[in-house]
């Protein structure tokens, strides 16, 4: 590099700065766009739920199987139902809306994640949390239009619902779709046509949390009343309206 | 929504990142709205003069880059983890992205403040005194030939060089903190490109008025020579023409802003009412909106009161309130709106987090004074002419 009595010539500077950024920037672009193409050839599965609200009793007996199978800490929840009634009487009717991770497939916590402590599982597209980098910033918590995030208070790191991985990968179905009395969550592979889940998508008409977002949630419902699918604003402004 | 609806059961998710995430948000914005202010006035002004407030716009955003990462650390589950940040790089995070951008600026200011002070730094090196080991360690013992003008114009390359990488970095640093508001797409309050818009008016108000009270400041502690002192009240009148005019960019920022939020749906009026009659409201109207905005510009707007310097000082004050307020209103507030319920998000008291701050901000500020006593802010020429 040539350099005058004051110091470095800050043309050839820039010019080696800037050369040496779209080397690199050129570099990462080849590197991610290889990974990016690979993914989906290694994406042999899909996983994914139906939950069909017309069979939820709201026992809560899957919010009770997943803190007991996943150790959850008092006061926090992977899996809840949320309950609502609508009406006046007689014309009144109860809602209920079982909620989890979606493990949406383009899930905002994952790109939103400063460490990649989140992650998916290319095999079978299950979102993670791995508790050995997540330093606890709780960005993804933030960032999930779900609520379906927390930290943990014992490991001081995210938490969430992996559809019971320590469970389907042995070939075992997540606590909660085995807990669930009524049989309204239906789990599987959503890529394999002949798999439970997906015959049930078939036959049925689903809807999917917050589709807005295009965060392509896995989890898919079946009948859920609009007024229990999302938060609630228009009571928010009527109340402050009034 | 018309239909009688009763929520039976559903769960409060609350406040995810509390108020020492908005605290370093609005130091981020001050430190680097200061710089900018104070770089691109020196690219206007071009005079010996200036330089002093040059050495304080860049000096004192150091100081605050430079621990303002503790809110940060402070505030993760592992903080022992922090600097794995710089390694388990995700390369879609905005936040990844900022871990460097803020470090880079820092270590830019670093090396930018350096060269400002150096001349002055090897002319006291020179000198016998209390501090003579100090300074001739802070110019790790080049102690050069001839006179402040000469090694002045030996380093000027090097010294504009790192100034325009600093310019560089601060701006990096402001779209840096708008794009990681806006990255989520789940929070209807933050996501909108006029984020970016909002922290450059930040910066531009905090800065100019940040400027204006270290400088004021530093005149009051240390002994500046009348002349020198003249000019630097012209150029601080001149900074509250800058930061009355930042006010109502401010101002027509968050007037777009709120024309938007209309236009997002039934959750961008919510996002809006959280300002206007939410549980934001006090904090908008009275802090943000009647303190930050309207009395300085009020104070600002005649020549006079932009001269008068306990008007200006106010005046800067008020600005910072303002702008603090309205960086935690926004990042606050987009956490009230509940994600999957029906009530507003509940914010928990952090107090030992918030005394941290508190404290680290306090030393920010004594490290500003200390700064004052031991570091040459003003011009040794200036000071050797008064004296013959």
């Amino acid at each position: 590099m040539k350099k005058t009595p004051e110091g470095i010539d800050r043309r050839l500077f820039f010019n080696k700065l800037a050369s040496q950024v779209v080397g690199g920037a050129a570099g990462t672009l080849l590197i991610k766009t290889k990974i990016l193409a690979a993914e989906p050839d290694t994406a042999v599965k899909k996983y994914g739920m139906v939950i069909d609200t017309n069979r939820c009793i709201a026992c809560h007996g899957c919010t009770i199987a997943c803190t007991s199978e996943n150790n959850v800490p008092d006061g926090y929840y992977r899996s809840w139902v949320k309950i609502m009634n609508k009406g006046s009487y007689p014309n009144v009717s109860a809602h209920f809306l079982p909620r989890l991770c979606n493990n949406c497939e383009d899930a905002p916590c994952l790109n939103l994640c400063p460490t990649g402590a989140t992650y998916r599982t290319h095999e079978d597209g299950v979102v993670h949390v791995d508790r050995q980098i997540c330093v606890g910033c709780r960005i993804c918590v933030a960032a999930c239009p779900y609520g379906s995030r927390f930290v943990n208070p014992i490991t001081h790191t995210a938490d969430k619902c992996d559809f019971c991985y320590h469970r389907i990968t042995r070939g075992l179905q997540p606590a909660c779709v085995d807990a669930c009395t009524g049989r309204a969550r239906i789990f599987g592979d959503l890529s394999d046509p002949e798999s439970d889940v997906s015959r049930y998508l078939e036959n049925h008409s689903t809807q999917r949390l917050r589709a807005d977002l295009d965060t392509r949630p896995k989890v898919h419902y079946v009948n859920a009343d609009e007024y229990i699918m999302g938060p609630d604003y228009s009571r928010l402004l009527a109340r402050r309206s009034s | 929504m018309t239909e009688n609806v009763q929520y039976i059961y559903s769960i409060q998710h609350g406040v995810a990142l509390g108020y020492l995430i908005a605290w370093y948000l609005w130091l981020i914005s001050l430190a680097e709205g200061t710089h900018i202010v104070a770089h691109l006035s020196w690219l206007y002004y071009r005079t010996e003069d200036y330089r002093p407030l040059e050495k304080v716009g860049t000096f004192q955003p150091f100081i605050i880059l430079a621990l303002v990462p503790l809110f940060l650390v402070v505030d993760l589950g592992h903080p022992e983890r922090f600097y794995t940040m710089f390694y388990n790089w995700h390369w879609t995070s905005p936040v990844a992205y900022g871990v460097y951008i803020i470090t880079l600026c820092m270590i830019s200011y670093a090396i930018h403040s350096y060269y400002l002070f150096r001349p002055e730094l090897i002319h006291r090196a020179r000198q016998e005194g209390r501090l003579e080991g100090v300074y001739r360690l802070t110019v790790f013992n080049q102690v050069e030939t001839g006179d402040i003008r000469e090694i002045r114009k030996r380093q000027e390359r090097r010294e504009r060089l790192w100034a325009g990488v600093s310019l560089l970095f601060s701006f990096f640093g402001l779209i840096y903190l708008g794009i990681l508001l806006s990255s989520f797409k789940g929070r209807v309050m933050w996501h909108s490109s006029v984020m970016v818009f909002i922290f450059f008016s930040f910066g531009a108000c905090s800065g100019s008025a940040f400027l204006i009270l270290l400088t004021h400041l530093k005149n009051a502690l240390i002994h500046t020579p009348p002349k020198a002192l003249a000019e630097q009240q012209r150029y601080l009148a001149e900074f509250g023409i800058i930061l009355k005019y930042a006010l109502v960019a401010q101002a027509g920022v968050f007037f777009v802003y709120f024309v938007l939020l209309q236009y997002t749906g039934i959750g961008g009026r919510l996002a809006s009412q959280v300002f206007f009659t939410g549980p934001r409201a006090f904090q908008f109207w009275f802090f943000q909106v009647a303190i930050g905005l309207i009395l300085p510009f009020v104070l600002m707007l005649y020549k006079k009161m932009r001269e008068n310097v306990v008007v200006s000082c106010i005046a800067a004050v008020a600005a910072m309130v303002g702008t603090l307020f309205g960086c935690v209103n926004i990042f606050i507030g987009g956490q009230l709106l509940p994600m999957t319920s029906f009530r507003w998000e509940h914010l928990e008291p952090e107090p030992v987090k918030m005394t941290f701050g508190i404290i680290t901000m306090v030393l920010m500020f004594v490290l500003f004074l200390v700064t004052y006593k031991i570091l040459p802010y003003e011009n040794i020429e200036v000071q050797e002419g008064m004296s013959s």
